[in-house]
C-alpha cells in the first residue's frame, strides 16, 4: 500500500509541476522583441489590416520606414474589431505589443492602468504637432491635455448619401433642407416603393451618429454639451433633435426592420438601387462612387427651417475622438517604438492623401493629392473642409453615451416616444452630471 | 476492492486530481468573482474595495428590472415549449403503434446539432417584417397579425425565446423519451386494462413517474432561460435600445462595453444566486409532491 501511495504522489507531483509550467511558460512567439545581436530592432504593431482600405496605407508606410530606419524590423499583429478586448488581454496578461492601434475608450482605460505610454514630452510629439492640420488638435491631445497615441486621420464624419436618379425619377427636389423636406420626401419615396433611408440601425453608433447630425443643426458641439457638471437635463437643442428624429421615424424615413439591420444589408439595399438615401461616414464615399458612379451624391444636415440649414450646414457632424498609434511602455525599445509610431502615422496619412485622395488627415502632406478624385470627396475638399464651422466635441462619459446609444436605437421603432427619449436621458445625465 | 474503499487516505487520494481541477476551473474563478464583485475595477487597473457599493447600484439599475423580467419569460417561454411539447412527442415516439418513429426522432434531434448562429440567421429571415415567412403566412391568409418581431418592445423577447426552445427542444425530448421509457410498461397496461384511455393512462401513471426526470429538465430550462445570452447578441444585438437585455447581456455591457469589470462581477454573482434559488425550488416543489 506504502508503495502505492508513494507512485501515486509522484505522479501527483509530475502532473501538478507540469501543468505550473505550461501555465507560466512564455510564449516568446508573442513577445517583445528587444534588440537583436546584428543591431535589427524588431517591433510589433498591433495595427488594423484586413481590406485596401487598412492594409495599402499600413503596407506603404512599413515600406517607407525601412528606407528611413532600415535596422527597425516590423511584426505586424492584425487588429481584429472587438471593442479592444484583445488589446485589453494583451494588457492584462503583461503582453503588450511594442505599438498599439487604439482609440479613446480603449486608451481611456489604458492610462488609467498605465498600459499606455504618455507622449506629452517627446521631441517626435512636438514635431507630430508642428505638422497636425488645423482644426483636428482634438485627435491627438486627449480631454485630460495628455497625448496618447499618433493619428493617421482627421475628424471623420458622418453625411447623407442619397441617389440623384431615384430623387429625380420620384420627383423630389434637392438638396433636402429641412426636416419637413425630408419626412415629405419619405412620404413620396415610401410610395414610389423605395425604402427611404437605408441605416444599418443593428450597430447602434450611427443612430447616435444620425441623431448627433440634427443636434448640430442647432448645438454646433453636439454631444459635448453633455459631459458639463450640472447639465441634469436634457438641453432644447437635443429635445428639438429627438422630436425631429421621431417626426422622420413617423413618416416612414427608416426601413420597419432598421434595428436589426446590418452594414451590409443596409449598404447592399442603397447600392443595388432599392434605398434612395444612406447614412455613413465620409469613408464610405469611395465605395459609393464606385458602385454608383455619378448617381449618388451626399447632402448637408437638414435643419427645422431653411434660415437654420443656411447658418448651420457648416457644422460638422462628426468629433475629434484621440485615437492613433500608441507605444506600450513596457517596450523594451520605448524610444524607438515612439519615432515608428508617430513615422507609422504620417506615412499612412500621406498615402491616403496622395494615393486614396482622401484630405482627412491628421498630417499637412506636401506632395500632390492623387488625381482620380472622386467627385464627392472633391466636393468636401472645396466646399466643406475650407468653410467648416464648428466640429462636434467629445463626449467622455460612457454612461452618457451608451444611454445616447440605447436611446437613439429606441426611436426608430414604434411604441418608443421622444418623450421615453427625454425621461431616459435625463435620469443618467442626473445621475451622472 | 473492498479494502480500498474502506482506506480514506487511498480514496482522498483517488479523488485529489478530481477535486483540484474542479476547484481550479469552478470554485477559485466562482470565488474571484464574488471577491471582486466588492471591489471597483476596469479589468486593468489596481482593485479599490467599495464594499457593497457595486450591489447598492445594480439593485436600483433599471436595466436589472428589463433583464430579470426578461430572463423570466424566455424560462417559461422554454419551459412551456420544451417540456410541454417534449413530453407530447415523446408520448408519441414511445408508442409502438407510431409509425416511423425513428424518423421522427432524429428528425427532433436534428436542430439541437445545428449552429447557434446558423438557426438565429434562419429565423431573422423567418421573422423579417417585410419578406418574412410569418409575415407573408399571415398575409396570405388575411389575418391582420403582421408584426415587427425583432424591434417589438412585446413580442420580440418570445420570439427570440422561441428560436432558443425550438431549437433545444431535441435536447429536452430526448431526457424526457429516455424517462417514458424508463417507465415500466407493465404499469401502464395495467391502466389500460382497468379501463383507462392511453392519454389518462399516460396522464396517471407515465408522468407521474418521470418526477426526477422532469425535475431535471425544469430545472435546466429554467436557468438556460435565466442565463439566455447568445440568441439575444446574434438577432438583436440585445436591442433594440436595451430592450432585450438578459443579466447574462448585463455582464457582457458592463465587463466588455464599459469597462467596469467590478460591477460585471456583482451581477454575476447575482446572477447565479438566482440561478441557485430557482434550483432549490424547483427541487423543493418536485419532492414536496412526491412526500405528499
Amino acid at each position: 500500500m506504502k508503495k502505492t501511495y508513494r507512485s501515486w504522489s509522484a505522479a501527483l507531483l509530475v502532473l501538478t509541476m507540469s501543468i505550473g509550467l505550461v501555465a507560466c511558460g512564455e510564449d516568446n512567439s508573442t513577445s517583445s522583441k528587444s534588440e537583436a545581436g546584428d543591431g535589427t530592432i524588431k517591433l510589433k504593431v498591433y495595427a488594423q489590416h484586413f481590406d485596401d482600405d487598412t492594409i495599402k496605407p499600413f503596407d506603404y508606410a512599413v515600406e517607407e520606414l525601412k528606407k528611413k530606419m532600415p535596422n527597425v524590423e516590423i511584426e505586424l499583429d492584425p487588429a481584429v474589431q472587438d471593442g479592444g478586448q484583445k488589446l485589453k488581454t494583451y494588457a492584462a496578461t503583461g503582453n503588450m505589443p511594442d505599438i498599439y492601434l487604439a482609440d479613446w475608450s480603449v486608451l481611456q482605460t489604458f492610462a488609467k492602468s498605465k498600459n499606455v505610454e504618455v507622449l506629452d514630452n517627446y521631441d517626435t510629439t512636438a514635431e507630430f504637432k508642428k505638422n497636425l492640420n488645423p482644426g483636428v488638435e482634438s485627435r491627438l491631445v486627449a480631454p485630460d491635455n495628455h497625448v496618447y497615441a499618433y493619428p493617421e486621420t482627421g475628424i471623420e464624419f458622418q453625411m447623407i448619401y442619397y441617389n440623384k436618379s431615384i430623387f429625380e425619377k420620384v420627383g423630389i427636389k434637392t438638396p433636402l433642407k429641412t426636416i419637413d423636406q425630408m419626412a415629405d420626401a419619405a412620404k413620396k419615396l415610401k410610395a414610389a416603393g423605395y425604402v427611404p433611408m437605408s441605416i444599418f440601425a443593428k450597430e447602434k453608433w450611427i443612430t447616435t451618429a444620425f441623431y448627433n447630425g440634427l443636434v448640430t443643426r442647432e448645438q454646433p458641439h453636439g454631444f459635448g454639451a453633455l459631459d458639463q457638471k450640472g447639465v441634469i437635463a436634457l438641453p432644447k437643442a437635443f429635445v428639438t433633435a429627438a422630436q425631429q428624429m421621431k417626426q422622420l421615424q413617423r413618416a416612414g424615413l427608416f426601413d420597419a426592420n432598421a434595428t436589426n439591420t446590418n452594414y451590409d444589408q443596409a449598404s447592399s439595399l442603397f447600392y443595388q438601387g432599392k434605398a434612395a438615401m444612406f447614412v455613413n461616414g465620409q469613408w464610405e464615399i469611395y465605395s459609393s462612387q464606385e458602385k454608383l458612379g455619378d448617381q449618388v451624391d451626399w447632402m448637408y444636415w437638414p435643419a427645422k427651417d431653411e434660415a437654420t440649414y443656411e447658418n448651420s450646414k457648416y457644422f460638422i457632424d462628426g468629433s475629434g475622438s484621440p485615437q492613433g498609434y500608441a507605444v506600450s511602455p513596457s517596450s523594451k525599445n520605448k524610444e524607438t517604438a515612439v519615432k515608428v509610431a508617430a513615422f507609422l502615422a504620417t506615412k499612412s496619412a500621406e498615402y491616403r492623401y496622395t494615393q486614396l485622395g482622401s484630405p482627412i488627415v491628421s498630417q499637412k502632406v506636401d506632395k500632390p493629392m492623387a488625381s482620380n478624385v472622386p467627385a464627392m470627396m472633391q466636393r468636401v475638399v472645396k466646399e466643406l473642409l475650407p468653410n467648416a464651422q464648428e466640429y462636434a466635441q467629445l463626449l467622455s462619459n460612457t454612461k452618457i453615451q451608451n444611454t445616447i446609444n440605447d436611446n437613439t436605437q429606441n426611436l426608430m421603432v414604434d411604441n418608443f416616444s421622444e418623450q421615453d427619449f427625454v425621461n431616459n436621458l435625463n435620469s443618467t445625465l442626473e445621475k451622472e452630471n | 476492492m473492498n479494502k480500498y474503499l474502506g482506506n480514506k487516505s487511498a480514496l482522498a487520494l483517488f479523488l485529489l486530481p478530481a477535486l483540484i481541477l474542479y476547484s481550479v476551473i469552478l470554485i477559485y474563478p466562482v470565488l474571484q468573482t464574488v471577491l471582486r464583485s466588492f471591489y471597483d475595477w476596469d479589468g486593468l487597473s489596481t482593485l479599490t474595495f467599495s464594499g457593497l457599493s457595486n450591489y447598492r447600484e445594480l439593485f436600483s439599475d433599471p436595466l436589472l428590472a428589463t433583464s430579470l423580467k426578461n430572463g423570466l419569460i424566455f424560462a417559461i417561454v422554454l419551459a412551456v415549449f420544451q417540456i410541454g411539447l417534449g413530453t407530447l412527442l415523446a408520448l408519441i415516439c414511445a408508442d409502438p403503434r407510431t409509425r416511423g418513429r425513428k424518423i421522427l426522432k432524429t428528425s427532433y434531434f436534428i436542430p439541437v446539432v445545428l449552429s447557434v448562429t446558423v438557426v438565429c440567421q434562419l429565423w431573422i429571415a423567418i421573422y423579417d417584417p417585410t419578406n418574412g415567412l410569418i409575415n407573408r403566412l399571415f398575409d396570405l391568409l388575411n389575418i391582420p397579425y403582421q408584426q415587427n418581431w425583432l424591434s417589438s418592445p412585446t413580442a420580440s423577447i418570445i420570439a427570440i425565446a422561441f428560436v432558443n426552445a425550438w431549437q433545444f427542444m431535441g435536447y429536452q425530448f430526448a431526457l424526457l423519451y429516455a424517462g417514458v421509457k424508463s417507465v415500466p410498461e407493465d404499469y401502464f397496461e395495467a391502466a389500460t386494462i382497468d379501463g383507462c384511455s392511453k392519454w389518462r393512462a399516460h396522464w396517471h401513471v407515465t408522468l407521474p413517474l418521470m418526477r426526477e426526470t422532469y425535475k431535471f429538465c425544469f430545472i435546466i430550462a429554467i436557468t438556460s432561460g435565466i442565463g439566455a445570452f447568445v440568441q439575444m447578441l446574434i438577432m438583436t444585438n440585445g436591442g433594440p435600445g436595451t430592450t432585450n437585455y438578459t443579466m447574462t447581456f448585463m455582464i457582457y455591457r458592463y465587463a466588455f462595453m464599459e469597462s467596469n469589470y467590478g460591477y460585471a462581477c456583482a451581477v454575476s454573482v447575482l446572477l447565479v444566486l438566482i440561478s441557485l434559488l430557482a434550483t432549490v425550488v424547483i427541487n423543493k416543489l418536485f419532492d414536496r409532491g412526491q412526500t405528499a
